[in-house]
């Protein structure tokens, strides 16, 4: 049954932002980490994020705490993963559907949390973003930027490997061992082998985010948690490059953040049971749709790409208990199981943002060396993550990328995107990536305006010779059904004529539909 | 001056053109740019799990060979048979037989006429057959192909990996950049002598259909000599040759008819409300310096479906008709328009003009909505030709039918 | 279109249709087709940050791309508007200043004519040429008139439109652009001629070079100045009520499209100014069929090969010479096959680009070796020149050809 024992002083629950700033934080200060992840790195919370690093605009005034954090964390983050980062600024704009008193209170806010905010003239916003809704009457800069999550949860993840720690990928936790009101290991199961093994660790923490209920179910603990889910809607073009917010009480899809090459409109905000709920409702994207339109009216003439959901994980005390998703607090909690639920060995954390993703760790494992008695502070907030400083990312750096290697042909599979060959193959050699959907997180594979109508092709080709395992088509079948997934909810306008052009390809030209059912 | 005005540059224009062209009236063809024929496999498909005049009189009434009359399929698809053989592209296959070709994906495709070059690779023929890619050509791979098929049970001898001679070119090539070195008699001969030795033993060889564009049965021809096997071409991913060797050949031939073709030029229907609103006069199209008319008596509006925008989905569920805003049923919420698998029916697909046995766009109430606008191909309700195999056939037929009617029209 | 041509890279579904169209990807792999550095690039384009965006350099402006595309993703603006900042930022060489500026080196050469004639075709300043400048000793450069169109028909020059006389026939106001004003008058007069016979009064607008070579090489600011020059100009005609007609298929396109799609520029009077302007042949298919059948045309019994250029199919009006050429009793037409003859403007007059145009030219250049016609005939003139030189036929415009079938000398 059991296969092989590991110890470790460590054992992390979860590959998100927050479990692997919590695992690089502690193999900084010296400890001995097992992070174990149920999926792939990014298929969580983290992955399916609107790509905002908050400058804390947002908060002044409904979440000051949550605010300041986000403010100084900006500044951090800016420092030591700059290569994630797109120092796109941010804009907050007063639209003609805002209150137009708001931005007032909003600014002195601004100045109380330390969040930095800068009136500018209403001409020169929209000289800034030509899209922008020409009727806007006020508009302030802030320190927003754009992050790329998939990048930082390599990064992050690269550093703890670095550092000595193990990161365990596609592994679950089915359960706990506890020893006199103790937990003393868990039990891990592979999810594609099916290779069970046990982990004993010193300290276990629960950062799993939506999951992070059940995880604690397995030790026979309660959470305070409520599950919120969030849709978000890609644009397939950057309609701005700038983040916009609107300038008003934070309510659903106020916000527009340019990323990577697309614009993101989010979010929605409603309490879900099921921690992998990523349905997307037909009137979640009209709203976002039409809450887009105020910030940009000629949205309705642009292509929406692609629709996801995230499922967010937010603290709810039992002070709180009757307070909708929305209007909970968006500050993190660090509960020590020990005082809390009379359990000792086991820490969850739980709520709080990726913005806020290195100070939720930093004081996760604080609470940690207090109570293994090691007395290193946290190294992370000065120590880059990478191998050198970089820049910040921009636009251009992939077709710079490309456009350099043209003497040694890069071949480019996923040409929206600019995927290369050679890309695609590391992920499938050295990060394991086990389906298509695992190298798209890699490589940016698919998630261009044709939604690997091409691509998908040329990628299951790669896949056999390299991945033994590989199904039979080469995994094409799955990820074009993962990708319509995600574009049926938008089926209208190029973005039908779009999915129709990858119907003829898969169909006419490909005969995917005739191939024996269990070749994928 | 024009005695028919076409809307639209796919199949189903191009083949109404050339139609209309050769019957003697004076065609204009008015497109906003080309149309999906290189997005296809050169094929005609008539449909999948049976197409004989049992079968298609069994349809419903609404599917657009029962509106355009089954019947006719044998004279359309003669007429196609020499208009292409007149232009170098022989056809193989015939109605009510199945042909049936192995896909890119090691799929089958199940077809009624197939280009001469990919015929020779069907199934139903048990020559032992091997199938090569070509290095570094990224939009097709043998052994994916041979796996898939090994899984549905046909023996494939092996797959193979050949290689491209010359300088590695700079960037990823596409399967056209392919064929125009084929078209290359040096080329292909120093080609083939690089090829020879990895296929010895191989009787049957099926390879990415690159072999020549413009100068396409002779690089075929040329290489099975050279290598001295049976050489045949699986489609690729688009551009995919054999449409576009299709395409080419249609377009010539309608230029050579006397087609007045004006490309580029987005279309919006022209009515004539002076006369009672029950014919249209023309149609009115964008050009470079702004909006030009194109009178006509008869308009036939070959504009296709969603994808190339003969048809529109609007985000609130509804679908228009770009051109005339002629009436489509659509099923009203927009989430009607879709179904869940990637790979099933979808409602969207049947959505389109419903038609008179003339071919003519109806009205809600029932009779046509102009007396001289007829329709054809991709743009008609009644089928999901992706599912059904039907769409080269529907194009065929419809347009036929519709110059038939359209012409028979001006006679009057 | 609301949307720019930047914004029109959202319509695009990466079908390939352009690629498989393009004339200078089919012959080079150093160009990786227009949907690549088109709408495929331009999401990874940034207003505020320089991109690395070498491969657009190949593209010749020719415009198939554009008018291929289903979708109406403005393909050849994106391009041309890509070129235009990377020259904009990496500089402009001696070379393309020089070539963009056809009407000041008309200016200059035509004042010397004989001389500025005898020095161009002289083989080692032409290499000399290569050498220092990158102008391909092998283009086929134009030779200067002696005298301009405008003073050799200075009866017909207007400052102002007149008022209408009745009885006089319908007022056009001609473009003659820079070829016919400094290299080949005759051309202009032809057109001229022909317009009266079919019922016009022609009158010569002030008028400069229209601007597309300065375009064309990313001398976007001074080619707006050209184009703001030429709009003023010409709307008073225009509001007068008279249509702007032009025998070169490029300047035609610049007045109607270019000026607005790519330069930017905006309002009533470039609209209306644009609205106005009609190729020579689009102009006589238009409005003068009736005038056209009552004359008599002359049997011409030649084989002539019709190339239509790139920019005219660009106009996305057909090729409406097509249809006057074949009331020519006795002429044989055969049609291109070629989507462009190569030249594209001054793309082939470059050192580094020369090769390309040449082999983008290949199709038509082996369709006149296999057809043997007696004359080539295309409506540009840049077309002309580079056609007349590598297919070794004499190339005409179609004019031309329709001035002598009316027995005008």
């Amino acid at each position: 049954m059991d296969a092989a024992t590991i110890s470790t002083q460590l054992l992390v629950i979860g590959g998100g932002a927050t479990g692997l700033g919590i695992a690089w934080d502690a193999c900084l200060r010296g400890l001995k980490v097992i992070l174990v992840e149920q999926g792939d790195l990014g298929q969580g919370t983290s992955g399916r994020y609107h790509g905002l690093l908050h400058s804390g605009g947002r908060y002044v005034l409904s979440d000051p705490r949550s605010a300041s954090d986000c403010a100084s964390e900006n500044v951090i983050l800016r420092r030591i993963v700059p290569q994630a980062i797109e120092d796109t600024g941010g804009l907050f704009v007063t639209t003609p559907a805002d209150p137009p008193d708001f931005a007032d209170s909003w600014i002195s806010a601004c100045a109380d949390t330390g969040v930095a905010a800068e009136e500018i003239e209403v001409e020169r916003a929209l000289t800034l973003e030509p899209l922008l809704n020409p009727r806007i009457s006020r508009a302030f800069q802030v320190g927003d930027c754009s992050l790329d999550s998939f990048d930082l949860l390599h990064w992050l993840a690269n550093a703890v490997r670095d550092s000595g720690g193990q990161v365990l990928l596609r592994n679950r936790v089915e359960a706990f061992e506890l020893s006199h009101g103790r937990v003393v290991a868990a039990s891990i199961v592979d999810v594609r082998s099916g290779l069970s093994r046990r982990i004993g660790a010193e300290m276990v923490i629960n950062s799993a985010g939506p999951w992070a209920r059940s995880v604690a179910e397995l030790a026979g603990i309660r959470l305070p948690v409520a599950l919120s889910k969030g849709s978000l809607i890609a644009m397939a073009t950057r309609l701005v490059h700038t983040v916009v917010n609107r300038c008003r009480p934070p309510q659903d899809g106020d916000v527009i953040v340019p990323v990577g090459t697309v614009a993101v409109l989010g979010t929605t905000d409603f309490e879900v049971d099921n921690p992998a709920d990523h349905s997307i409702q037909d009137w979640e994207v009209d709203r976002l749709m039409a809450e887009g339109e105020v910030l940009i009216p000629s949205l309705a003439e642009h292509r929406a790409l692609r629709a996801w959901a995230g499922v967010r994980a937010l603290y709810r005390p039992p002070k709180n208990a009757h307070e909708v998703t929305r209007d909970l607090p968006r500050a993190h909690a660090i509960l020590d199981h020990a005082a809390s639920d009379g359990c000792e060995g086991m820490i969850s954390i739980v709520g709080g943002k990726l913005a806020t993703f290195r100070l939720m760790a930093e004081g996760t494992i604080d609470l940690v060396c207090h109570k293994l008695g090691n007395t290193a502070t946290s190294r992370t907030a000065l120590q880059i993550l990478g191998p050198s400083p970089r820049q910040y990312h921009s636009l251009p750096t992939r077709l710079s990328e490309y456009e350099s290697g043209q003497t040694g042909n890069p071949s480019i599979l996923c040409e929206c995107e600019l995927a290369t060959r050679i890309g695609l193959e590391r992920s499938i050699l050295d990060d394991h990536a086990q389906t298509l959907d695992d190298s798209r997180r890699d490589v940016r594979l698919g998630m261009g305006p044709c939604q690997a109508a091409f691509c998908g092709y040329r990628a299951a080709a790669l896949a056999p010779p390299l991945d033994p395992e590989s199904p039979v088509d080469g995994g094409y079948r799955d990820f074009m059904s993962e990708r319509w997934r995600g574009v049926r909810p938008l089926a209208w306008g190029q973005t039908l004529s779009q999915f129709e052009l990858g119907r003829r390809i898969s169909l006419e030209l490909l005969g995917a539909d005739t191939l024996p059912e269990d070749s994928s | 001056m024009t005695d028919l005005l076409i809307v639209g540059q796919g199949f189903t224009g191009l083949f109404a053109a050339v139609l209309a062209a050769q019957r003697g009236a004076r065609t204009t063809l008015i497109a906003a740019g080309r149309g999906g024929l290189s997005l296809s496999h050169g094929c005609i498909d008539v449909r999948r799990g049976g197409a004989s005049p049992n079968d298609l009189r069994a349809l419903p009434a609404d599917h657009p060979y029962r509106i355009a009359d089954p019947a006719g399929l044998p004279d359309a698809l003669a007429a196609f048979h020499v208009i292409s053989a007149k232009a170098g592209l022989v056809y193989r296959g015939a109605l009510g037989e199945d042909l049936r070709l192995t896909t890119a994906l090691g799929g089958i495709h199940t077809t009624c006429l197939a280009p001469e070059s990919l015929a020779r690779g069907r199934l139903e023929d048990t020559l032992p057959t091997t199938i090569g890619d070509i290095e570094g050509y990224r939009d097709f791979s043998a052994e994916l192909a041979v796996r898939n098929l090994a899984r549905a049970g046909i023996e494939v001898v092996r797959s193979v990996s050949l290689p491209l001679i010359g300088e590695a070119p700079r960037r990823d090539l596409y399967a056209h950049d392919l064929a125009l070195r084929f078209d290359d008699p040096d080329w292909r001969t120093e080609l083939a002598r690089a090829w020879k030795p990895r296929l010895g033993g191989v009787r049957r060889l099926g390879v990415p259909a690159v072999l020549g564009l413009r100068h396409h049965p002779e690089a075929i021809d040329s290489l099975e000599e050279r290598l001295d096997l049976r050489l045949f071409e699986i489609p690729t991913l688009p551009p995919t040759v054999p449409g576009l060797r299709l395409e080419r050949a249609l377009r010539q031939t309608a230029l050579t008819a006397g087609v007045r073709l004006i490309e580029g030029a987005r279309a919006v229907g022209l009515i004539d409300g002076r006369r009672g609103g029950r014919r249209v006069s023309g149609v009115v199209a964008q050009s470079a310096g702004g909006p030009r008319s194109y009178p006509s008596p008869a308009v036939l509006l070959a504009t296709g479906g969603v994808l190339h925008g003969g048809l529109v989905a609007r985000q609130n569920g509804r679908i228009q008709e770009s051109v005339f805003d002629l009436p489509v049923t659509h099923p009203g919420a927009r989430g009607l328009l879709t179904s869940e698998s990637a790979f099933g029916s979808q409602p969207f697909a049947k959505l389109g003009l419903r038609l008179d046995r003339r071919m003519r766009p109806l009205s809600e109430s029932g009779g046509p909505f102009f007396e001289n606008l007829y329709a054809a191909g991709g743009v008609l309700a009644g089928s999901d030709r992706a599912i059904e195999g039907t769409r080269q056939g529907i194009d065929i037929l419809t347009a036929h039918r519709a110059v038939e009617c359209a012409l028979g029209e001006g006679s009057a | 279109m609301s949307i720019g041509p930047g914004l029109t890279a959202d319509l695009c579904l990466k079908c390939n249709i352009c690629t498989s169209a393009c004339p200078v990807a089919a012959v080079t792999d150093l160009f990786p087709g227009p949907k690549a550095v088109g709408p495929q690039e331009e999401r990874f384009r940034h207003p505020r940050l320089p991109t690395p965006d070498h491969s657009v350099a190949w593209c010749s402006g020719c415009g198939v791309c554009s008018r291929v595309c289903p979708h109406g993703v403005a393909v050849t603006e994106i391009n041309v508007r890509a070129k235009g900042e990377l020259a904009r930022r990496e500089g402009i060489s001696l070379r393309d200043q020089l070539i963009a500026r056809p009407a000041l080196l008309g200016r200059f050469g035509v004042r010397f004519a004989p001389l500025a004639n005898a020095v161009l075709v002289n083989p080692i300043i032409r290499r000399g040429l290569e050498i220092s400048l990158g102008i391909s000793r092998e283009a086929p450069l134009p030779a200067f008139s002696t005298s301009t169109l405008r003073r050799r028909q200075a009866a017909h020059v207007a400052r102002v439109p007149a008022p209408v006389t009745h009885g006089e026939g319908q007022p056009v106001a001609y473009f003659h652009g820079c070829s016919a004003e400094y290299y080949e008058p005759w051309i202009g007069e032809l057109a001229i001629s022909v317009l009266e016979k079919l019922g016009c009064r022609v009158v010569l607008p002030p008028q400069g070079c229209c601007g597309l070579p300065l375009q064309s090489n990313g001398l976007f600011d001074a080619a707006r100045r050209y184009a703001r020059w030429n709009v003023q100009s010409l709307h008073p005609f225009v509001a007068a009520g008279m249509p702007i007609v032009g025998a070169s298929t490029s300047c035609t396109l610049a007045l109607k499209h270019e000026y607005q799609a790519i330069l930017g520029l905006e309002g009533v009077t470039v609209s209306e100014v644009a609205a106005a302007v009609y190729d020579v042949f689009e102009f006589i298919t238009l409005f003068k069929m009736d005038e056209l059948e009552r004359l008599r045309l002359s049997s011409i019994p030649i084989r002539a090969l019709y190339h239509p250029p790139c920019q005219l199919k660009s106009h996305a009006i057909g090729t409406p010479a097509i249809e006057v050429l074949q009331m020519i009793p006795d002429l044989e037409l055969i049609y291109s096959e070629a989507e462009c003859c190569g030249v594209a403007g001054t793309y082939g007059l470059k050192s580094e680009k020369a090769q390309v145009a040449r082999d983008v030219g290949g199709i038509l250049f082996d369709q006149a070796r296999d057809v043997s016609p007696d004359l080539i005939l295309s409506d540009s003139e840049t077309c002309r020149w580079w056609i007349e030189k590598h297919a070794g036929v004499k190339t005409l415009h179609p004019l031309q050809l329709l001035a002598q079938a009316l027995d005008i000398p």
